[in-house]
């Protein structure tokens, strides 16, 4: 084994590794050991009570009412990753081909596109909030001007169509992420291979699946990364358009307002439990983390060096 | 659909070009092509960088919009006509295989979307492959292979297309310099064996000389002579053709005809045979022309020896004439000259070219 002597060498390769590992260290490492050490034990308020061993797992898992809500709130988190999918990730590739193809006005859409994910989320669900609003917001008055009233409903107050309006916004928001994303896979794609293609077919679509969507496999590694660990971690919009109790009726509710809940407390839902919340932390935490790393292992292999 | 019948059996290719221009925005990169391209022929667009040529293979391929004029194949006016419905087929010059597909995919892509059945395709692949030598290779993706492997597999995906036309553009300048050879031979036999139409672009006149049936020589988006790679040499129409054809390159020297002597200003003078009639001529030496004789007594150009390039077989002098031309000559491998040697230039009777000064144009005794 070599030995790192203390040359001036060998002293600023630590001086510069040092600092950012005991960064790392203290603010990302000793959360996370510590909330998996939180689990274990009983809690009453910020003071620590018994080891439990894994009591805290069970009964987030499998005892009424936590298990219900544990359930309720994961399949909010799955119907956000797909619905994103298809809103968000779908629209940044079409989004990005188009603005590929420098269309007339490609350099206003661009900054267009991106510009939402500029905005703060606070602003964004505001906005949004006022959009939906049933008598006032824009959305309705635009379906009465047009002659679908009939469409017209209360989009943030029915469990039916509460999560799907936050989802929409959410897409709004950072649609332009995977577009630029996207956008920059494409532009990687050399010319002349575009060229051979355009020899062989007119065709868009034989261009887009066969060409290109192969061809930018490594972005969408990345952004269908990414996508799921913020579905799963979505906090914010729902929080502010939905409230912290998923209303109505738990229709919103995720597992990121399902944690802070548990863990924090708050008006409906009782006392706080640090015990139950970091249970859920770890296991949100595990799912992300071997589901992620399926992803990428798995969309990695299909990757093209060009 | 057109294209996808065989050259061999003596389907027509014909190529007609009229008054093709070609605007980027402002800038005018061609200036009116006018050329015609007869079936089966191996013509080579070449020219320095550019000149055009690139952009004129595009305009044929349909890859860019011709601004002005007609583009016909075959007498069908070809302008408006998507790239992949031409019948045309391109090999480029990075060679612009599909990376996330083997080489049987890279080769099929096409071939199937031309709708041609299961069995048809196989079949072509098949002796494209053989053709081509690419049997082993064919379960590869393109980054397993070598540069003129690669080659082959763009030239096959061309094949099995069986395209009236092939265009190529600037193909071997990829290659290292010992296999460039060995592909030129190969793309001479290739256009033997199909016997489709081809067009080749390149700035290299070697390739241009050894493969062409017929040579476009560009230059500034203009057509300044076609010709056989005979024509060109012996005949060159003007001065850009004299002096770009040829390597090493013509020499040209301002002369002032006296009699049947053309004097060099404060050199001297020489013969060279039947003159044209004009008094002030550019006079073009190739450099097998001239010959040197050591000394500055004789009767020619006076000239000082600036160095010699030996390359085994024979040798290149280069020397400065009295006006400050450099001339170039041939001599044997036995013949070198010291650096600031003085010598004398003769002329070999009717070997050399003559030039208008005013314009540039080939003067014929």
């Amino acid at each position: 084994m070599p030995q790192l002597r203390m040359t001036g060498r060998g002293l600023w390769i630590t001086a510069l590794i040092v600092p950012p590992l005991a960064f790392v260290a203290l603010f990302i490492v000793y959360p996370i050991v510590s909330a998996f050490a939180y689990a274990f034990f009983d809690w009453q308020g910020l003071k620590r009570l018994d080891f439990v061993g894994l009591e805290n797992f069970h009964t987030v898992l499998f005892v009424e009412p936590y298990r219900s809500w544990t359930i309720n709130a994961f399949k909010n988190n799955v119907i956000v990753f797909f619905a994103l999918m298809v809103l968000q990730n779908g629209l940044g590739f079409i989004l990005a081909y188009a603005l590929w193809r420098e269309l007339p006005g490609a350099r206003f859409h661009r900054i267009a596109v991106f510009l939402p994910v500029v905005l703060s989320t606070i602003i964004v669900a505001y906005l949004f909030k006022l959009f939906y609003h049933p008598l006032f917001g824009v959305v309705n008055i635009t379906l009465k001007g047009i002659g679908l009233g009939w469409l017209a409903q209360p989009w943030l107050g029915q469990s039916g169509t509460a999560l799907g309006s936050i989802i929409v916004a959410q897409a709004w928001h950072m649609v332009g992420f995977p577009t630029l994303v996207f956008l920059a896979g494409m532009q990687r794609i050399p010319s002349e291979i575009l060229d051979a293609v355009r020899m062989e077919t007119e065709s868009e679509w034989v261009k887009i699946t066969k060409i290109v969507w192969p061809l930018v496999a490594p972005s969408a590694t990345i952004v269908f990364t990414l996508l799921f660990v913020g579905a799963f971690n979505w906090f914010e919009l729902p929080y502010i358009m939905g409230g912290l109790d998923g209303s109505p009726f738990g229709s919103t509710d995720v597992l990121g307002l399902y944690f802070y809940r548990t863990a924090f407390g708050n008006v409906s839902a009782g006392q706080q439990d640090f015990g139950l919340g970091s249970a859920l932390a770890v296991i949100i935490f595990i799912f992300i983390a071997i589901v992620a790393g399926v992803i990428t292992t798995r969309l990695r292999a299909r990757e093209i060096q060009l | 659909m057109r294209g996808h019948r065989g050259q061999v059996e003596g389907i027509l290719a014909r190529l007609s070009l009229r008054g093709i221009k070609k605007r980027f925005k402002t800038t005018d990169v061609l200036h009116g092509i006018d050329l015609e391209i007869g079936d089966r022929e191996f013509v080579v667009f070449v020219g320095p960088s550019g000149c055009g040529k690139s952009t004129l293979l595009r305009l044929i391929a349909g890859l860019d919009p011709i601004s002005d004029g007609d583009f016909f194949l075959n007498d069908q006016r070809m302008n408006d006509v998507a790239p992949s419905r031409r019948g045309i087929a391109m090999v480029f010059q990075s060679y612009a295989l599909y990376p996330h597909m083997d080489v049987y995919e890279n080769m099929a892509f096409g071939a199937r979307l031309m709708g041609l059945t299961r069995d048809e395709v196989e079949k072509r692949i098949a002796d494209a492959a053989r053709m081509l030598r690419l049997d082993e290779l064919l379960k590869r993706k393109p980054r397993e292979l070598s540069g003129g492997q690669r080659q082959r597999v763009a030239i096959g995906r061309a094949l099995v297309r069986k395209p009236d036309v092939f265009l190529l553009d600037e193909p071997l300048s990829n290659l290292d310099a010992a296999l460039r050879s060995d592909v030129r031979l190969e793309i001479a036999k290739l256009h033997r064996d199909i016997g489709g139409t081809m067009i080749y672009v390149t700035h290299d006149q070697v390739e241009a000389m050894t493969l062409a049936d017929k040579i476009v020589v560009m230059n500034a988006g203009r057509i300044e002579q076609v010709g056989s790679p005979r024509e060109l040499y012996e005949t060159p129409a003007n001065m850009f053709v004299a002096t770009f054809i040829g390597s090493p390159r013509m020499t040209l020297v301002d002369v002032t005809r006296n009699g049947d002597r053309l004097a060099v200003a404060n050199g001297g003078s020489v013969v060279t045979g039947a003159l044209p009639e004009a008094k002030n001529l550019k006079l073009g030496l190739r450099p097998d022309a001239v010959k040197l004789h050591r000394g500055a007594a004789g009767e020619g150009l006076a000239a000082t020896v600036v160095y010699t390039e030996y390359l085994g077989d024979n040798a290149y002098v280069y020397a400065r004439l009295a006006d400050g031309t450099l001339l170039s000559a041939r001599t044997t491998p036995n013949d070198l000259y010291a650096p600031d040697e003085a010598v004398t230039v003769t002329v070999e009777p009717g070997s050399a070219h003559y030039f208008s000064a005013e314009d540039g144009r080939r003067l014929t005794p």
